[in-house]
Order: structure tokens, then C-alpha cells, then sequence
């Protein structure tokens, strides 16, 4: 990586990690470092997402309503406790999905002429797609991705 | 489950969409149901066959979580 990551974004890898060990996820996507984000408002990401009113909470259950809708369109309904509650992967690196890896390479080119890598890149890269969970979660609560965008620019230029 | 209207306009991502959800449910509960089976005695070679996968595929897919979840794994 050209730029160096700040030590609160590199904090929020662990984070995300967990997140996904949490959501009973071999993979980390990139959903698991908004929850991540939503969950650290002592960062700039954060403080932008809970400013929207995406608190961890709001991410979580927006995911959970994103879930679902999509299963319905398969005509799928599932109820979340009959799901069962499968152990959690033990404490190993997990893998870093496709949709988490994009993100990074969209956080390292907003990060381009900048001193290190802040929560804020991260959070400009998730925003940088346009198809995927994450839009369709921020949809579903609400928040339009440009404005959000448009908020993030704004703290990394403050 | 609340009710969520789908945008018809955005046409296959809609689609595309379900396909994430469904092997999301299906990752979910093929964690829950082998971990069942496994603590209520079944053998790797019974999940294996159950699932239409090689033993070695279900064992190395499953085994070091059931381990680490105290699991008793041993003589299967």
C-alpha cells in the first residue's frame, strides 16, 4: 500500500473482523466494517454515520430488514431464532470477501495525496458502490449514499 | 417481519440480491445443521454423505470451528 493506514482505521480491520465472527461469517465483507464504523463514533467515519442517525443498532437492524427482503424475492421467509446459533469460527484470520477488498482499492485512491489512510477513506470506499448489500442497507434506512458521501468529504476536509 | 416494498425499477439487482441472501441462509444453516448433527453423534462420513460433499470437505470446512466450540470430535 502506498499511503499508510491511521491507527483508528487500522483498528477498524480488527473490528470489522469481529463483526463478522459475530454475523457467524467465514468472510469479512464489507457490511461487517460499516457495523465496524456505525459502532466507533470517536472516528470520523463514525461520527459521520451516527450524524445520519446510523448508529450500530440502525446498521444492524437495516441489514437484517436488507436480509430478509432479498430472501422474499425468492418468495423465502425465514425467522432469525429458528436459524439455530452456530458456534462462531474459531479466533483465525478470516478471509476478506470480494465486496470488502473493492472497497479498499476505492478507499486507497480517495486516500491519494493524503497523508494516511483515515476511517473516513474507508467509509468513501464502501460508499463507492453502487449495487451490493451496503447500498441496499443504506437504502433501506433511509439515507441517501450521495449525501453520505458528500458528509464524509466534507469531515476529511474539515 | 416488517414489510419492505422492492423497487421493480432496479430490475436484476433485485435478483442478484436474493442470490446473496440465499447462499448467506444456506452458509447459516449448513453451520447450525452440521454442528447439530455432530453433537448429537453423527459421524463426518454420515454429514458428508448428507450433504452431497467428500468427507474431507465437510472435516476441513467444519472441523477446526467444532473444535474450538468444545465439540467432542474424536473416533469419527
Amino acid at each position: 500500500m502506498v499511503t499508510r493506514l491511521a491507527p483508528d482505521a487500522r483498528s477498524l480491520f480488527a473490528s470489522a473482523e469481529a463483526e463478522a465472527r459475530a454475523g457467524r461469517s467465514s468472510v469479512v465483507e464489507a457490511e461487517h466494517l460499516l457495523l465496524a464504523m456505525a459502532a466507533r463514533p470517536d472516528t470520523d467515519a463514525g461520527r459521520v454515520l451516527v450524524s445520519v442517525g446510523l448508529t450500530h443498532d440502525v446498521v444492524e437492524r437495516a441489514l437484517s430488514q436488507e436480509f430478509q427482503a432479498s430472501l422474499a424475492v425468492a418468495g423465502v421467509s425465514v425467522v432469525a431464532q429458528d436459524l439455530g446459533r452456530p458456534s462462531p469460527e474459531p479466533p483465525r484470520r478470516l478471509r476478506l470477501s470480494a465486496s470488502f477488498k473493492s472497497a479498499m482499492e476505492r478507499s486507497v485512491s480517495a486516500a491519494k495525496g493524503s497523508r494516511q489512510i483515515r476511517p473516513a477513506h474507508l467509509l468513501l470506499g464502501l460508499l463507492g458502490a453502487h449495487v451490493g448489500t451496503v447500498p441496499r442497507a443504506l437504502h433501506v434506512a433511509g439515507v441517501t449514499q450521495a449525501e453520505l458521501a458528500a458528509l464524509t468529504e466534507q469531515a476529511l476536509a474539515d | 417481519m416488517p414489510a419492505l416494498e422492492i423497487d421493480p425499477s432496479q430490475g436484476p439487482a433485485e435478483g442478484l440480491a436474493a442470490v446473496v441472501a440465499l447462499r448467506r441462509l444456506a452458509d447459516l444453516m449448513e453451520d447450525a445443521e452440521v454442528e447439530r448433527a455432530m453433537r448429537t453423534g453423527w459421524s463426518w462420513p454420515q454429514v458428508a454423505e448428507a450433504l452431497g460433499v467428500t468427507r474431507q470437505a465437510v472435516h476441513k470446512k467444519h472441523a477446526p470451528r467444532l473444535i474450538a466450540a468444545g465439540v467432542d470430535l474424536r473416533r469419527r
